[in-house]
This record gives structure tokens, C-alpha cells and sequence, in this order.
């Protein structure tokens, strides 16, 4: 896949959560003419990248959508629930396109069909008798109606061409002309240069050169045969343009235009600018009243972020740049005002524009930009995430080699004598590991992302959900800025979607029940984000009908969850907890959305993969709420999977120095416990399956005994062990429920094949 | 010459490149398709020798130094090229 096309996937996505975005609010908060410019503008911009790497179908469906959104902007037609039901499910497609596009280079082979099918759908809510958009420029243009429409390769060419066309149209186009030049095939040998001839056309707005029959394998092709088609869009009129191809009027077809045949790219650019305007002023209002002193960097880096995208989508990155410079400085400098002045003058520039339309540069009169020596740019750089988790893997690696020395230093005080050594060497080691730990948290930083990107699914979700289910349900999401590991988030998004899907399904009563209950009709689902401690939380709320713990109590008899004397046992509060247990589900019937008896007890496990816990208030009548309660980042530990009679023992490796097989004669009876001699020091033997109560097999009194030699809190023993069969690198889980009291586990983890692995805590059990 | 290939393979395109040049450019991809051309310092692109780059596949070290050119073909090439 090209540079080109990545980059079309990665757009693409973004367009059509954006689009996604858009159309929800347009139906949620109501039809401004703003909210319907926003929407045109995401599908009009994914037609265009669409067009740019070449996927017709895509095109001829996104088109119809956006000659669609067009009438609803000229209010031929007003937004009704179909009209975005439709539009959502153009997305969709366009959506599981891009992903085949990504994994094979290519739209299937019904992609075809399908895009028209979809195109034909949307076309139908378009007044009768009203001609798609692009269609009505084509007639338009044609010079006193003698042509009924434009020829194929005109509105292919402007089609095409428009978003290129758009930032170059001058204020006011006189004429344009489209152009078609076919060198004859000898044109070389006649002394043609028939791009010298397209150089010559003033005005280009847009240029196109393509084979007119596909090129022969390059061994097989003629140097000096002219197999090209030349195609241009000029704001030059037809006599003009004549003129330079006078000397091969054969090979030539111009056509005139209307320069009404432009006037949308036109309006575009204006309207685009409008936008961007209004994006700017709104951060800088933020700007303005944001007195939050908690975050601070969030809040500058938010507008900074904002205001650049929007730039840049508009075709000023210079503007853009500047403006995150500025951002980037007001950062350093703690001040607000540095990123609003940047603002001020992105604004003065965008403004001035609109009479030059081309922006090449801004340098405001007395702009602080202009005096203030340039910083370099706070960009945001697009890294692969395999690259990110090698540079964590390599500084892990780091702090390994680093404990290493620490233990260099030990020895050479002890075995050498050289306390002078041993004192500098830890002082380096000191150094290092100031250094290595720095390095780590800054390399776990980059993985930090906001959880909005997770957030920005809900409201559609909910939207099909509650619509599905005919309820009435607004969605809140909260501290979408909230930032944590990226797996974590990205692990979010399961247990998000049952937790959300209950909720619309079961918790939220419907619009009847509600109101006999004396609510608002329109329930309201809340999910939250926020950082407290170390801890990353989130919660999602509902203002539903409670979970009844009666009803549970029944549930949990009739599936035989627990015996019925322990379960008449539990308080009401412990009993909730049962709707985590595998197999539960209280809704009366197995429903489409969730309900399958999996729902919860998928993101209690998927929750507790990560290091997390969930716990659930919920009170009759009132509502539930599911609090997720997660770590920030994936706290990574390396360590050695050892097995003493036929039981699997994790230990971490900070703690291993060393593993060694010693001969038995080698071993001797220290005062009443065996050990041997390792680089001049004693070192006890530990038996492991004594030390874990577990019977200890017999060994050949010959054979070499191996040990893991451990040293944690200053002191040092040798674990017999039978054998070593890895080393990993886990997640550990805390120890939960009964067993959080146990001593002597630092915690547990899953293996590959799913069985759970009791990891050590050494410095408990070292006798 | 205007077309030569430099000590490390790679096909260079220098100043005004006229007509003439494609068919040498054409041999030395004949000879090494996988060669590398950097247009950077050509200054002028003969309609011939643009011809053989497309029809070639290869994508050019841009930007091409024939302003004009790297304005209004380069984007284009890219999405030509085969084998993507």
C-alpha cells in the first residue's frame, strides 16, 4: 500500500467518525444551518479522498449522499429521521469498504453494485424531478443550451478536480474552459512538446495527464510515441485558449464553461473560511473563560489542537502551524494569552483572505509571531504503535542491565575489597537508574491517549439501540480528555458497549413506564471518565429502573448460581454481585441487543484482564450505576515461570541475579540448613515445594540440583527448583476476593493456555 | 548529458531534459528497472521523457525541479504508479 493510500485509510476513518458525529447531532440537537454545512463538508471531503485514491464506487455513492445533504442545505428537503438512518448506513458501507481497501488494496468485487444500490436509496429522498447537483452545473454551463450536458471527461474533470480547483479559483472566474489535448501519436517527431503547450494556458485550475491506452511493459514501449491525454480546467475563455493550440486544432477539443459551473468550489472556500473562523473564535472564548488551573495543559493544548485541525482541513497549514507553535509556547511559558494572540492573528490572516483567497503567508501587522524568535513547532507526530512498544521493550531490557549493576557493584565491594570501586560504580548505577526510570515513565507516556476516541462511538450506539428498542435516551460522556495507556483504552471499548447496550435494554424503562414512574420521558445514560490517584475511572450511569435484588435472589435459585442456603445468606448488596457471574441474565427474555447471559459477565473478565475491577450501585427505581476502576498504564512485569512439583510458580525477574545447577558435593550443611558457595558467598538453600507446603519429589542423590538465585531486600537464597519453562512479560493482577489476604503472592496472571499463574512475592516468603 | 546514472545507481535527471533523453532514460530502466530517478535538479521536462517515467511506473525522488511539473503532475504520477 502507498504512502498515499495509508494515508487515504487513516483520513478516511476519521472522516467517517466525524460524518458519524455530525449526523448524530444534526438529528440530536436539531437542524442549524451550521450543523448541515458541518455534515456536507465531512462527506463532501471523504468524496474527495475517495476520488484520490481512485475508488469509483465509493465516489458514486458518497456523491449521491452529498447531492442529498445539498438539497437538505438548500432546504429543498428537510432532515428526517430516514434521511440519517440512510446517510448513517452509507457511512457504514463506506466504513467496511475502507477496512477491505486497507486489507486487500481493493473494494470487493460487488462494491460496485452495492454503491450504486446505496446511491439509488439516497437519491430517493430528493424532490421529484430535482436533478443531482453536479448534474445542474453540467447544464448550467453549457453555452446557450446547445449542448444538453457537459461531455463525460468535463464533469469527471471538475468532479475530480474540485477540492484542487477550489484553492485556486480566482474571486471572480470571467470565463473557464475545459480542455482535452490527444497529441497525435508522432507529436515528438513533429518537434510538439505538448506539455510546453498546457504551460502556456493561464489561469489553470485544475491539470490532468493520463495514457490513452494503458503503457506496454516498459521493455515493449516506443520512446518516441505519444500515448498521452492532456486535460485541463482554465478560468481563461475559449478564444484564449485557442490561440496557444492553434497549430494542432486536430488534436484539441476545448469547451466552454460557465463559470457558474464552479461557483460551489467557490462557495466552498468562502463557506470553509466561515468555519474555521467560527472554530477559532469558539477557542479562544474557551481560552477565555477557562480558569482551570488543573489542566491547564489540556485545556491550551485542546484549542491549540482544535484550531490547527481546522486550519489545516481548510488548506492553510502555515496558519496551522503557527497557530500549534503558539500553543506549543504557551505551554512553556504557562500563559494563555501567547496561544490567544497566535489566534487573533490566525484569525486578522483568514480574514484578509477572503479577498485573496490564496493565502500564501501571515505575518499580522506587529503580530507576536513576527517578533518572537521562532520556537520549533509542537507537532504531533503520527508513530506506529509496534515502534512505541519496541522502544518500551528496550528500555524494560534497560532496567534489567541496570539492576544488573547494582549487583556488579555488591560484588566488587565484597570480593575485591574495592570499596572505592564498589562506592563509584553505585553512584553511576545511581545515575542510571534516576535516568532509566525517567525514560520509562516518558516512553509509558507515549502511549497515553485520550479516552474521547473510545467515548465517540456511544452516541451512535445508543442512538440505534434505543431506536431499535423505541425508548428515549440521551447519551452524556464525561472526561473524555482523561488520558491512559493505550491498551487500556483501546480495551475499553467491549465492556463500554455491553455496559452501555444493558443499559438502554435493561435499565432504561420505557417512555410509558417512565412516566407512570414520574421521570422525564427521556432517560439519560451517562458515561465518565476521570483520574483518581493512580487509578483510572469510569463510570457509566443510568437513571433506569434499578436492579432489584429480589428479582436476582430468584434468578440466581433458578439457575443454581449457589446453593440456596448461601445464597439466602447474602446481603441484598452481595447478591447484585451475582449479575457478574457467568451466566446470568435478568431480563426476562433473551433480547437482539444483549441479554444473552453473557453481557456482564464479559466485562468483569475483559476488565480484569487489564488489572481492573468493576463494582455496580444500583438502587430501585432510581438507577445503576457501573464504575470501572482501572489502572492507568499496563504496569508490565518480567518474569520467570519455575516449576517445583508439577506446580508453576512465577517469579520476578527484578528479583532473580541468577540460575545455576550445582553439583551435589558441591552442597554442605551450613549450621542446620544445606547451601554452597557462589562467588565467595553462602548462599541457603530454599526448597520451594517445602516453603509452599507441597509434596517434595524424590531426586538421584547425584544429580545436579538447579536453584534460582534470588536476592531481594538485602538478603539472598537459593530456590530449588525442577525446572525453568519461561520468561514473560505479564500483566499482574492484584490477588482478589478470598485469597486477597493470602501472603507470600505479589499476584497472578493468565498464561497462554489460560491457566492461572501464582506469582511470588519474594521478599515475603525468603525465610 | 542530462540523464546519467550516478555511482549509486540511482537515474538523474539534470537541467532541461528535451526530447532526446528519453530514449536513454528508457534503455537505463530497460537495463535496471528498480533504478531510482531523482528529478530534483531537472529543470525542464520534455512531454517524451515524462512519458517513460509514467509509463515506467517508477516513482521519481520529487520534488520534481521543473516547477511547473511538480505542481500540477507529481500528485498524478504517484497515483499511477502500478503495483500498489
Amino acid at each position: 500500500m502507498s504512502a498515499l493510500q495509508e494515508q487515504f485509510v487513516s483520513e478516511a476513518r476519521e472522516l467517517i467518525r466525524q460524518a458519524a458525529d455530525d449526523l448524530i447531532a444534526l438529528e440530536r440537537a436539531g437542524a442549524s444551518p451550521e450543523r448541515i454545512d458541518r455534515v456536507f463538508r465531512s462527506f463532501h471531503t471523504l468524496k474527495g479522498s475517495a476520488g484520490v485514491v481512485e475508488l469509483p464506487a465509493m465516489s458514486i455513492m458518497l456523491h449521491a449522499a452529498e447531492d442529498l445533504l445539498a438539497s437538505v442545505k438548500q432546504a429543498a428537503v428537510g432532515v428526517s429521521a430516514d434521511i440519517i438512518d440512510s446517510s448513517l448506513a452509507c457511512l457504514d458501507q463506506v466504513s467496511r469498504w475502507v477496512d477491505d481497501f486497507e486489507a486487500s488494496g481493493a473494494l470487493p468485487a460487488r462494491a460496485g453494485e452495492e454503491g450504486r444500490a446505496m446511491a439509488d436509496r439516497l437519491r430517493s429522498f430528493l424532490p421529484a424531478g430535482q436533478e443531482p447537483q453536479t448534474k445542474l452545473h453540467t447544464q448550467n454551463s453549457a453555452p446557450g443550451g446547445s449542448e444538453a450536458a457537459l461531455p463525460e471527461w468535463v464533469s469527471h474533470l471538475l468532479e475530480d478536480e474540485r477540492d484542487a480547483m477550489a484553492s485556486r479559483m480566482p474571486t471572480h472566474p470571467l470565463a473557464a474552459s475545459a480542455i482535452c489535448y490527444e497529441p497525435i501519436a508522432g507529436c515528438f517527431y513533429n518537434g510538439d512538446d505538448p506539455l510546453q503547450l498546457m504551460r502556456q494556458v493561464p489561469n489553470l485550475l485544475a491539470f490532468r495527464v493520463e495514457p490513452r491506452e494503458p503503457f506496454p511493459p516498459v521493455p515493449d514501449l516506443d520512446p518516441y510515441a505519444c500515448n498521452l491525454r492532456l486535460l485541463a480546467i482554465s478560468a481563461a475563455d475559449r478564444d484564449e485558449i485557442a490561440g496557444i493550440f492553434r497549430l494542432v486544432p486536430d488534436q484539441v477539443r476545448i469547451t466552454n464553461l460557465s463559470p457558474n459551473a464552479l461557483p460551489t468550489t467557490l462557495a466552498l472556500a468562502n463557506n470553509n473560511r466561515t468555519l474555521i473562523e467560527a472554530v477559532i473564535e469558539a477557542q479562544c472564548e474557551l481560552l477565555r473563560v477557562s480558569n482551570r488551573k488543573d489542566d491547564f495543559a489540556g485545556c491550551v493544548g485542546a484549542a491549540a489542537r482544535t484550531a490547527a485541525n481546522a486550519l489545516r482541513h481548510g488548506d492553510y497549514p502555515q496558519l496551522a502551524d503557527k497557530v500549534q507553535r503558539g500553543g506549543g509556547m504557551a505551554l512553556a511559558q504557562h500563559d494563555t494569552g501567547v496561544l490567544l494572540a497566535a489566534l487573533q492573528q490566525a484569525l486578522v490572516a483568514l480574514r484578509n483572505a477572503r479577498s485573496t483567497v490564496i493565502v500564501d503567508d501571515i505575518n499580522g501587522p506587529g503580530g507576536t509571531a513576527a517578533n518572537t524568535p521562532e520556537r520549533p513547532a509542537d507537532r504531533v507526530l503520527r508513530v506506529s504503535e509496534t515502534r512505541i512498544d519496541a522502544l518500551v521493550n528496550l528500555v524494560g531490557e534497560l532496567v534489567v542491565a541496570k539492576n544488573a549493576l547494582a549487583h556488579s557493584a555488591k560484588r566488587v565491594d565484597q570480593a575485591l575489597g574495592g570499596q572505592e570501586i564498589a562506592g563509584s560504580i553505585q553512584r553511576d548505577y545511581d545515575a542510571i537508574d534516576r535516568l532509566v526510570i525517567e525514560l520509562h515513565s516518558t516512553i509509558l507516556q507515549l502511549r497515553m491517549m485520550p479516552v474521547a476516541q473510545v467515548f465517540r462511538s456511544f452516541p451512535r450506539l445508543v442512538r440505534d439501540v434505543s431506536q431499535q428498542l423505541d425508548k428515549n435516551v440521551a447519551l452524556m460522556t464525561r472526561g473524555g480528555t482523561t488520558e491512559a495507556d493505550k491498551t487500556i483504552v483501546d480495551r475499553l471499548f467491549e465492556p463500554l458497549v455491553h455496559l452501555v447496550r444493558n443499559a438502554v435494554d435493561h435499565g432504561i424503562e420505557s417512555s410509558e413506564q417512565r412516566r407512570l414512574a414520574g421521570k422525564p420521558e427521556t432517560a439519560t445514560i451517562s458515561i465518565e471518565a476521570f483520574r483518581l490517584g493512580d487509578r483510572f475511572l469510569v463510570e457509566v450511569t443510568d437513571d433506569g429502573r434499578g436492579i432489584d435484588p429480589a428479582v436476582v435472589r430468584r434468578k440466581a435459585s433458578e439457575k443454581h448460581l449457589l446453593p440456596t442456603d448461601e445464597l439466602n445468606a447474602l446481603t441484598d448488596e452481595n447478591v447484585i454481585d451475582l449479575v457478574f457471574d457467568a451466566g446470568f441474565s435478568t431480563a426476562a427474555e433473551v433480547s437482539d441487543i444483549s441479554g444473552r447471559g453473557i453481557g456482564m459477565d464479559v466485562v468483569r473478565t475483559a476488565v480484569e484482564q487489564i488489572g481492573g475491577r468493576v463494582s455496580l450501585e444500583t438502587k430501585a427505581g432510581v438507577g445503576t450505576a457501573v464504575r470501572l476502576d482501572l489502572p492507568l498504564t499496563i504496569a508490565m512485569s518480567r518474569i520467570m515461570v519455575v516449576e517445583t512439583s508439577g506446580q508453576l510458580f512465577g517469579i520476578s525477574m527484578d528479583a532473580v541475579s541468577e540460575t545455576v545447577r550445582v553439583a551435589p558435593d558441591r552442597i554442605s550443611q551450613i549450621k542446620n540448613n544445606d547451601g554452597f558457595v557462589l562467588h565467595d558467598r553462602i548462599v541457603p538453600i530454599v526448597s520451594l515445594a517445602e516453603l509452599m507446603k507441597l509434596p517434595e519429589q524424590v531426586k538421584e542423590a547425584t544429580a545436579a540440583r538447579l536453584f534460582v538465585v534470588i536476592e531481594a531486600a538485602g538478603r539472598m537464597a537459593a530456590f530449588e527448583i525442577d525446572a525453568i519453562r519461561d520468561r514473560l512479560d505479564v500483566v499482574l493482577k492484584p490477588m482478589q476476593g478470598l485469597l486477597a489476604g493470602a501472603r507470600g503472592y505479589a499476584g497472578t496472571t493468565l498464561l497462554g493456555n489460560g491457566q492461572v499463574l501464582l506469582v511470588l512475592d519474594v521478599k515475603e516468603i525468603l525465610p | 548529458m542530462t540523464v546519467r546514472r550516478s555511482n549509486d545507481g540511482t537515474l538523474v535527471l539534470e537541467g532541461v531534459c528535451p526530447v532526446e533523453e528519453a530514449e536513454p532514460l528508457l534503455q537505463m530502466l530497460q537495463a535496471t528497472p528498480a533504478a531510482v530517478v531523482d528529478w530534483t535538479d531537472c529543470r525542464k521536462l520534455h512531454t517524451a521523457v515524462l512519458q517513460v517515467i509514467l509509463a515506467s511506473g517508477t516513482a521519481p525522488i520529487g520534488p520534481c525541479g521543473d516547477h511547473w511539473v511538480a505542481e500540477w503532475v507529481t500528485p498524478k504520477l504517484l497515483q499511477t504508479r502500478p503495483g500498489d
